[in-house]
């Protein structure tokens, strides 16, 4: 019974190589085929999650990839695994309307499906190793995801992805060499216990700062977020939708076991935690705020809301026993996110489709007169803002409650928290302005532009925006939104009772009144501060001759200004050193002095050449060739033979090569004298 | 019986059609593969039925010096690996060679290596072992100087010149270790140690381990290998990434293991001068290949790196070293084929070299190219394909030594799995996602535009696919191989 949890794993990866054969005979089959395998996986992790027999299953296969593999069902798993295939559903709903005008469409739900499984084996697997495994899976299959369009921004971010994928993975997996080494186990439930007999934890921190810049970078945390901004806007919208909505998910689900097994409980983890995540909260949303292309902003706004979800985490970790409003609001604004992310990235892909653009400047009053579509992109906006009432409210209150429980046990670093406490009203704020800014953008303020001009520009008007499949998920969505909302203490805290276990939570010792004075206070601040921020930078300082602008330089970006350069000295003077290491010395002795007297001696030659050559009039010079340009001049030129004959000769391997002959024939007269004596 | 019919009939083979001369081409394609098939059907009976049994000796010269033959773990491995490649190989081969010109003296050599290599892998002794090294070197430099051209005759020069002197350096070890009782391979070593010889014997084990090493192309003795890429293809993918080279790292992993033993070597400079050469080739190469334009030529790097990976498992000296390497060895000759295969069908039908010409070919060779990208994910080592299972094992191994060296060789196979991302992906991206958009069918006659004909794709599926069955069964491949092995 237990192998039943293998299903989720690999059923979409065959169904995906099912539907990659029927898209080449018919693409409606496919597509049809593509949404009810993804309805059939819902189908089976709600199985799961309502059997009694499955809701705790674990299932090992012995010698997969060397180390074996092991899946395990139950709390964190399920209700993670639940969002994976209920977010892929409402996104496949979705990608039939929007991959309508996409190329390659069979490749697209290839791949899609792929990462599906791979995302799902992600979550519920009971080990480290099984986690890494499925997510380099999921790196490389989204990454296909990522450059759809094939256009060059799209191909730009995706080797920007890739990059970090491929970088953050291999930090990852060194990182699971140390630990493997130390601990011996890999496995979630005995790791905690292995990490506790280990005396000297100077490895292990090693190998967990590792494991953290890998699953970090996929969360998009700080300072490793540069991909994020570019993917999400370049992938198709439903693309865009799973990856902010459960794909950098898993990035934070390695940081959470990490946090809960080998440093459960230790401050030193937190403190970093806390750092890590404040500055990811704050810079996300000051991003986010000087955005003026609405997916960016949306991107930004995940990046910032990850901050958020590390700082919970950090929480956890200094809070110690009594960690339960940190664990509860951890998981709640986990599961938030996701359900306000699958929401925005489609709608933004809508106004996308009658409008080609995600430019503010462009799309500005695209919302006018279509209250339904205000209402769908107003809710969640609000929600993730933490307005009361609202399901983003809930577990922000929770995650702020944790600081403030924390500031008086901080002892010698109570101001920095109390500072904490300060950014985190802040980030809340700057969330409420930067919806603000999206919706007066697009629901309130009018199009420059003749009404006539936009009606050939915005092909698809009136009600017929958006599909009816797609506004039904988008609905239940919103209603799950609203219901959790409303309701907290009956929902959100059921949810929480769940799953807390996995993060080794304890339940608070009395519900939390969400409505109560104290706790709507820290809303109306950050609430506050929203308003004033939107009406004094966005209004007065970010819009210039009525037109939005970015007032941050695009030279100024990590990526372009720090990682590129750094990584490419880095490789230079690697090859670099290996040369000189291999023929510094013969180099010096054969050819250095007698080129350097060559050069002399050619420069006078060229003067001579050039003083004759202004006399006589100039000579025909060959270029080189692309194919002449390359690496080695044994390949570079297609003469019948070589120039220099003796390029082997120079070479510290050549010297060792005739001390071996030497040696061959010393040992040679020796044997044979030895012989004759 | 069936060792000697295996090294001798691929041998006899290639006499006859030397004598033969075929004026059909069909004839002689169905000769070399039949050949092929049954020379490694006579090597895989040989490698079922004789495990274990003693050593057949065929000629003595006294007590010391015999010419002897026996199947241990090792050799099984070794050989079994390079008789299911050969005929696939050769398959290839017949149809890539039929463009390239004097196809009679190519296979009569292509062959006869063959029955060398087998020597090597079957051999019972060291010197039995050194006469086929040797032989090794005569029998393929006819096909590295193929073309016969200028950069063909000079890559045959350094090639003769690098390997005749990694033999003398050999040579040297060689003649120690049977002035110390190594006179026939034992697992675990079989020289016999004094007190007083012991750094004697060392400084014999290091001559040894970079002269053998010449072939398994360590640094210093690495530069061979790229310029021995001008040879066709065939016997760059079979000789450079899976015979020859393997042939060097097996002659390692055969002094290191059965001949000095490790008691002797562990925790001596020498262990550590042997892992430093190691992880040193290991980044210098895969750096070099990132900035290599030729594919060829970037592959060749390639395989200079991953040589060391298998040379770092052996000098950890650790049994768990040792099992790594030569899973690895088995994963990566897989993999390496298939890329060159790739690199060669996309130079037989385009006559493209370069990486930047390979803009835009996936969609006109989906099965080359899908192939070469299944095997480049492979090599960077992405779960759960078959590269990652023998790093881990090999890194974990490395690790598991506790000492600065082994963490020094576990960073070391990171930042050259992040190079190897790099240089290969950027073949694979290039190829699948142009990146002005354009698909390349300028000066493309319309018949080149399409994948080689099934005797090319046939190896390259089929090796593709055993790649991925080798991921996926990497415990069960552990298990063989520590099996084989017997620890």
């Amino acid at each position: 019974m237990d192998r039943f949890l293998l299903f989720p794993v690999f059923f979409p990866m065959l169904a995906g190589l099912f539907a990659f054969q029927l898209g080449r005979w018919q693409e409606k089959a496919r597509d049809m085929f593509v949404l009810s395998a993804t309805a059939m996986e819902l189908l089976l992790v709600l199985t799961i999650w309502t059997n009694p027999e499955l809701s705790q299953a674990s299932v090992a296969v012995e010698g997969f990839c060397a180390l074996g593999i092991r899946f395990q069902a139950g709390g964190f798993h399920t209700l993670m695994a639940l969002l994976t295939a209920a977010g892929w559903l409402a996104a496949s709903v979705f990608c039939r309307e929007y991959m309508v005008h996409v190329r390659k469409r069979n490749r697209f739900y290839f791949f899609w499906m792929l990462t599906l499984g791979a995302t799902m084996g992600v979550f519920l697997s009971a080990e480290l190793f099984t986690a890494f495994v499925f997510f380099e899976v999921m790196s490389f299959t989204s990454f296909v995801l990522v450059i759809q369009t094939e256009e060059y921004q799209a191909l730009k971010a995706g080797e920007t992805y890739l990059a970090v994928a491929v970088i953050g993975g291999l930090a990852a997996l060194a990182g699971l060499f140390l630990l493997y080494g130390q601990l011996g186990t890999l496995d979630l439930d005995r790791m905690g216990a292995a990490a506790a007999a280990v005396e000297d934890r100077t490895l292990l921190w090693a190998g967990s700062l590792l494991v953290l810049v890998g699953f970090g970078a996929k969360a998009g945390a700080f300072p490793l977020h540069i991909w994020l901004p570019t993917a999400h806007p370049a992938a198709p919208a439903p693309a865009s939708a799973v990856l902010s909505g459960i794909i950098i998910k898993t990035g934070v689900y390695g940081i959470l076991v990490l946090s809960t097994t080998i440093f459960l409980y230790d401050g030193a983890w937190g403190l970093l935690l806390a750092a890590i995540g404040t500055v990811t909260m704050v810079l996300g949303a000051v991003l986010a705020v000087c955005s003026i292309d609405l997916k960016r902003t949306l991107a930004c706004s995940s990046i910032s809301q990850i901050g958020f979800i590390l700082v919970g985490t950090a929480m956890v970790c200094l809070l110690g026993e009594h960690n339960a409003l940190a664990v509860d609001g951890t998981i709640l604004h986990i599961l938030n996110h996701s359900l306000i992310k699958m929401v925005l990235f489609p709608l933004a892909g809508i106004i996308h489709l009658s409008t080609h653009s995600f430019d503010l400047n462009e799309i500005r009053g695209f919302g006018r007169g279509k209250p339904m579509l205000a209402l769908l992109m107003g809710l969640p906006m609000l929600s993730l803002a933490g307005v009361p009432a609202l399901n983003g409210y809930v577990s922000k209150t929770l995650l702020h409650e944790s600081i403030v429980e924390y500031i008086p046990l901080a002892g010698e670093y109570d101001l920095l928290f109390s500072a904490l406490e300060g950014l985190f009203l802040l980030s809340g704020g700057l969330t409420l302005a930067y919806m603000l800014k999206l919706f007066v953008c697009l629901f309130v303020e009018k199009n420059p532009l003749p009404q006539e001009v936009l009606d050939k520009k915005w092909r698809r008007r009136g009600e017929h925006y958006i599909a009816p499949a797609s506004l039904g998920t988008i609905a239940c969505y919103l209603l799950v939104m609203v219901r959790l909302g409303s309701e907290p203490n009956m929902t959100m805290d059921a949810v929480a009772a769940m799953t807390r276990g996995f993060l080794h939570g304890h339940a608070p010792d009395h519900p939390v009144d969400y409505f109560s004075p104290v706790n709507l206070e820290g809303a109306g601040i950050s609430l506050a501060i929203g308003a004033v921020v939107y009406v004094l930078v966005v209004r007065l300082l970010l819009v210039r001759k009525k037109r939005y602008f970015d007032p941050i330089p695009p030279g100024l970006s990590l990526e372009y200004g720090l990682y590129r350069p750094l990584l490419d000295l880095l490789a230079k003077t690697a090859v670099v050193l290996a040369t000189l290491v291999d023929r510094l010395l013969p180099r010096l002795l054969f050819q250095a002095l007698p080129r350097w007297i060559g050069r002399i001696h050619q420069s006078g030659v060229e003067c001579w050449e050039g003083a004759v050559r202004r006399l006589t009039g100039g000579r025909y010079a060959p270029q080189p060739s692309v194919e002449q340009a390359a690496d080695d001049e044994h390949f570079a030129h297609y003469e019948d033979a070589p120039r220099r004959g003796g390029g082997f000769v120079q070479s510290l391997a050549f010297g060792l090569i005739l001390t071996g002959l030497g040696m061959a024939f010393a040992l040679l007269f020796i044997l044979l004298y030895g012989i004759h004596v | 019986m069936w060792m000697l019919l295996a090294i001798a009939l691929p041998m006899l083979a290639g006499g006859a059609l030397a004598a033969w001369r075929p004026k059909d081409r069909t004839a002689r394609q169905n000769f070399v593969v039949g050949s092929a098939c049954l020379t490694a059907a006579c090597a895989l009976a040989a490698v079922f039925t004789l495990r274990g049994e003693d050593p057949l000796v065929l000629l003595s010269m006294g007590e010391k010096l015999t010419i002897a033959f026996q199947v241990d773990g090792l050799s099984c491995i070794f050989a079994a690996l390079v008789s299911v490649l050969w005929p696939l190989a050769s398959l290839y081969a017949v149809e890539y060679m039929s463009r390239e010109g004097s196809e009679n003296r190519f296979f009569v050599f292509y062959l006869s290596s063959f029955g060398v290599t087998l020597g090597i892998a079957f051999s019972a002794n060291v010197l039995t072992m050194y006469l086929f090294y040797e032989l090794l070197t005569l029998a393929t430099l006819p096909l590295v100087m193929h073309h016969m051209d200028g950069k063909a005759r000079y890559a045959g020069r350094v090639y003769l010149t690098y390997s005749m002197c990694g033999a003398a350096l050999g040579f040297i070890a060689m003649v120690l270790m049977i002035e110390h009782g190594a006179w026939f391979f034992q697992f675990g070593g079989s020289v016999t140690v004094t007190a007083s010889k012991e750094n004697t014997l060392r400084m014999a084990y290091i001559l040894g381990f970079f002269g053998f090493g010449v072939k398994a192309a360590v640094f210093p003795g690495h530069k061979w290998l790229l310029r021995a890429s001008v040879a066709p293809t065939p016997v760059t993918a079979l000789l450079h990434a899976v015979a020859v080279v393997k042939a060097g790292v097996f002659a390692v992993a055969r002094i290191t293991w059965y001949g000095f033993g490790p008691d002797l070597l562990r925790g001596s400079w020498c262990q550590y001068l042997a892992m430093g050469a190691a992880v040193f080739t290991i980044v210098y190469a895969s750096s070099k290949a990132l900035r290599t334009k030729h594919l060829k030529r970037r592959l060749a790097w390639s395989t200079v790196s991953n040589l060391s990976y298998i040379l770092l498992g052996i000098a950890t000296l650790t049994t768990a070293g040792l099992i790594a390497g030569m899973v690895h060895m088995v994963v990566h000759a897989v993999l390496k084929i298939t890329l060159f295969f790739g690199v060669g069908a996309v130079h037989y039908k385009l006559h493209r070299d370069f990486v930047p010409d390979v803009e835009g070919c996936g969609v006109l060779m989906p099965v080359v190219f899908g192939t070469f990208a299944v095997a480049s994910l492979g090599l960077m080592g992405v779960p759960p394909l078959a590269g990652f299972a023998s790093k881990w094992l090999l890194a974990t191994a490395a690790v598991g030594m506790g000492e600065w060296i082994g963490y020094l060789g576990a960073a070391a196979l990171i930042v050259s799995a992040l190079l190897t991302a790099l240089y290969l992906m950027e073949i694979v991206l290039l190829a699948f996602f142009p990146r002005q958009n354009r698909q390349l069918t300028v000066r493309v006659p319309k018949r080149a535009r399409q994948d080689p004909c099934w005797r090319m794709t046939v190896p390259l599926t089929v090796l593709s696919a055993g790649s991925v069955v080798l991921g996926l069964g990497a415990g069960v491949l552990e298990r063989t191989v520590s099996l084989l092995l017997g620890v």
